[in-house]
């Protein structure tokens, strides 16, 4: 199918980082906004994966709060499969479409209720939308998810704090597949998790995804990660999608001078000797980004048009030098 | 590489005993040796003791609770049978470590300079105006962008990435002669981690200090390590150079390990996994630690523990179906 399953148009998120009031009126000082996700677009099609990378403060999570659904957009729009999730309009729809929608969290310390024993919490979904009466199916049912998520069905009667964290983690795709989800939003499903247990659990979501052609989301500031898992991959910058295209094409060419010291600092494990650009600086503060394009004090390729207007995206690459290469300065 | 190595550990063993009377077998029989400007990388997963190994070497281990044996011989001298106060001459003077965690390990309620000048002062002396001067010297050299000003900072002040330099710089204040480093990169941002490495890169061509690196990450290990040693269920069950281990991983678990990562230069549509989970350490398995999960599991793996035989001069492999070769094909 060629539509797209997802939509996410110009989607923008202002966190108000200010002081209180009354320490503004005694203190001094201004109303200070932090832009998390400043205009960002994709689509993603059912199916697939699309990977956003970045590193902290990035405004990956933020994405991935609103796509889902979690955190209000300030503004732009999220369409999942013809139903915006912010108009007013549509609220009928978009209650038949919050079973679809399911999102694996990063701590799965976290995200699973320590009171409740493992069968309830895979069956909370089935309840909350009714998908199936009656205790004996429902307990058949969860056994079932458990089974294929590799975990036994008797462990359903334990708690969470009885599974390590790998187990957890299945747990949490138990409870994302029993609402017979078909989008799934993963945001760093595996950080936390050993390299052994991370494989084992990206290979257990590759076939669930093979088996049920699920669409994913998947965020992770682990480059190596997402190239195993994604088909197509944007990379953000300070709230900003900089460079999105497919995988094999990223990692072979990348366009974008942070796409490009972004993959020359992963540590390299066939010591090939590769050519890399040496990492300068850090991320600016996103409170108060610098002028035009946000990478441009650590860009070698900066020029004067950089400090002064911020580059569309245009053709997967929002770079003045990529963009424009007769105005830039030859490196 | 000079005759006789920095430092020597022989049969270190650590045991804890939990409260309840449980004991748990953290460390076991291992056996390592760094030499002067050379580089060990520590790898393993959560739980194989490799952190307990490096506070054992450090002497920073609870003395209630933790019953370690065997030797660890540092410049001829065992750091197990010296009293409390030689540890304290030598814990931030000869013997440095960096800590993982860049938030939690610096005093919130003192500035960086301050940290860092009491380092000095405790083991060099002399006065107040010269440590600071050297402390200024010191962020200088991890590359804090004007350290005159950056010294009366406090902690919250700075980046994560500036604090893992400072912590950095503090362990460098008495030049040590071995320089531990817990999980130095893995609370930071993959750029970073490549700033931080690059710099112990740096450091160590100019200091010529031994360093044992301690971490999960192998991409890490292939970065800045001359040797490494794998940890298992507190073992070790791979020793050798790091582009012999890379090239030629002669332990099951290595092999899984190595696997098991996802990698940037190849695409595949399945990692290896290692199935199964760690064994407990309270009742450590008689034979091999590693046999419930090995592929290549016989009957003599489980009966008794193999040892660590040295397959060459430089590579050693705790697995007696060593070469692996024979079996792969």
């Amino acid at each position: 199918m060629s539509a797209a399953l997802i939509d996410v148009k110009n989607l923008r998120r202002v966190f108000d980082v200010s002081k209180p009031w009354l320490n503004r009126v005694l203190e001094g000082g201004h109303l200070e906004f932090l832009k998390a996700v400043d205009g960002v677009s994709f689509d993603i099609k059912r199916g697939e994966t699309l990977a956003l990378v970045g590193e902290s403060g990035s405004g990956k999570t933020t994405v991935a709060r609103m796509v889902v659904g979690l955190l209000p957009p300030t503004s732009g729009e999220v369409i999942i499969d013809g139903v915006s999730m912010t108009d007013p309009r549509q609220a009928q729809a978009r209650r038949r479409l919050r079973r679809r929608i399911q999102m694996i969290f990063q701590d799965p310390y976290a995200s699973l209720n320590p009171r409740f024993r493992v069968d309830a919490i895979v069956a909370e979904p089935i309840r909350a939308f009714e998908l199936i009466q009656g205790e004996r199916d429902i307990k058949a049912r969860v056994g079932e998810l458990l089974s294929l998520v590799g975990l036994h069905p008797d462990d359903g009667l334990k708690f969470p704090h009885e599974f390590s964290g790998g187990q957890r983690q299945r747990i949490a795709i138990a409870r994302a597949l029993a609402s017979e989800a078909e989008f799934i939003v993963c945001d760093e499903p595996t950080s936390a998790l050993d390299v052994s247990v991370q494989a084992q659990i990206l290979n257990l979501m590759r076939d669930l995804q093979d088996k049920f052609g699920l669409t994913y989301l998947f965020i992770s500031h682990n480059l190596a990660v997402v190239r195993h898992m994604a088909s197509r991959i944007g990379v953000m910058y300070l709230g900003r999608i900089v460079e999105i295209t497919e995988g094999r094409r990223l990692f072979d060419n990348p366009r974008m001078p942070y796409t490009k010291m972004l993959l020359g600092a992963v540590p390299d494990l066939a010591m090939s000797g590769r050519q890399r650009i040496p990492v300068k600086g850090e991320i600016p503060n996103p409170i108060n980004p610098p002028p035009g394009c946000a990478f441009n004090p650590r860009c070698p390729l900066a020029f004067e048009l950089c400090r002064r207007k911020t580059p569309e995206l245009i053709d997967g690459v929002a770079c003045h030098s990529v963009n424009n290469p007769a105005a830039a300065i030859p490196a | 590489m000079t005759a006789r190595p920095l430092i020597e550990i022989e049969g270190l063993r650590v045991v804890f005993q939990g409260d309840d009377g449980r004991t748990t077998h953290a460390v076991d029989s291992v056996d390592l040796s760094v030499a002067n400007g050379a580089t060990l990388g520590l790898v393993g997963e959560s739980g194989c003791g490799k952190s307990v190994t490096s506070l054992a070497i450090m002497g920073l281990l609870p003395k209630q609770s933790a019953a370690v044996s065997g030797a660890i011989r540092f410049d001829g001298v065992d750091l197990l049978g010296v009293p409390d106060e030689t540890l304290r001459d030598l814990r931030g003077n000869r013997l440095a470590m960096i800590f993982q965690e860049p938030m939690t390990s610096l005093n919130p309620s003192f500035t960086i300079g301050d940290q860092i000048i009491e380092t000095i002062l405790r083991h060099r002396g002399g006065g107040r105006r010269n440590a600071r001067e050297r402390t200024i010297e010191l962020l200088r050299r991890v590359h804090i962008p004007s350290p005159e000003k950056r010294i009366d900072e406090f902690p919250h002040k700075l980046s994560g990435g500036m604090r893992q330099r400072v912590m950095i710089a503090m362990a460098l204040a008495c030049d040590p002669q071995l320089l531990i480093a817990d999980e130095p990169t893995t609370a930071l941002d993959v750029t970073l981690q490549a700033q931080i490495l690059d710099l112990m890169r740096e450091l160590k061509a100019a200091s010529g200090a031994a360093i044992i690196l301690i971490t999960h990450d192998l991409g890490v290990v292939a970065e800045v390590c001359d040797e490494v040693a794998v940890m298992y269920a507190g073992e070790i069950v791979e020793r050798a150079a790091v582009d012999e281990l890379f090239a030629n991983p002669q332990h099951p678990y290595t092999v899984g390990l190595l696997g098991s990562i996802p990698r940037l230069d190849r695409r595949t549509t399945h990692l290896a996994t290692i199935e199964g989970m760690v064994p407990n350490m309270a009742t450590p398995p008689a034979g091999c630690r590693f046999a419930a999960r090995c592929p290549f599991v016989e009957d003599a793996c489980v009966k008794t523990p193999p040892p660590l035989a040295m397959l060459n001069a430089t590579h050693a492999s705790r697995c007696i179906r060593a070469p692996l070769e024979r079996l792969v094909s």
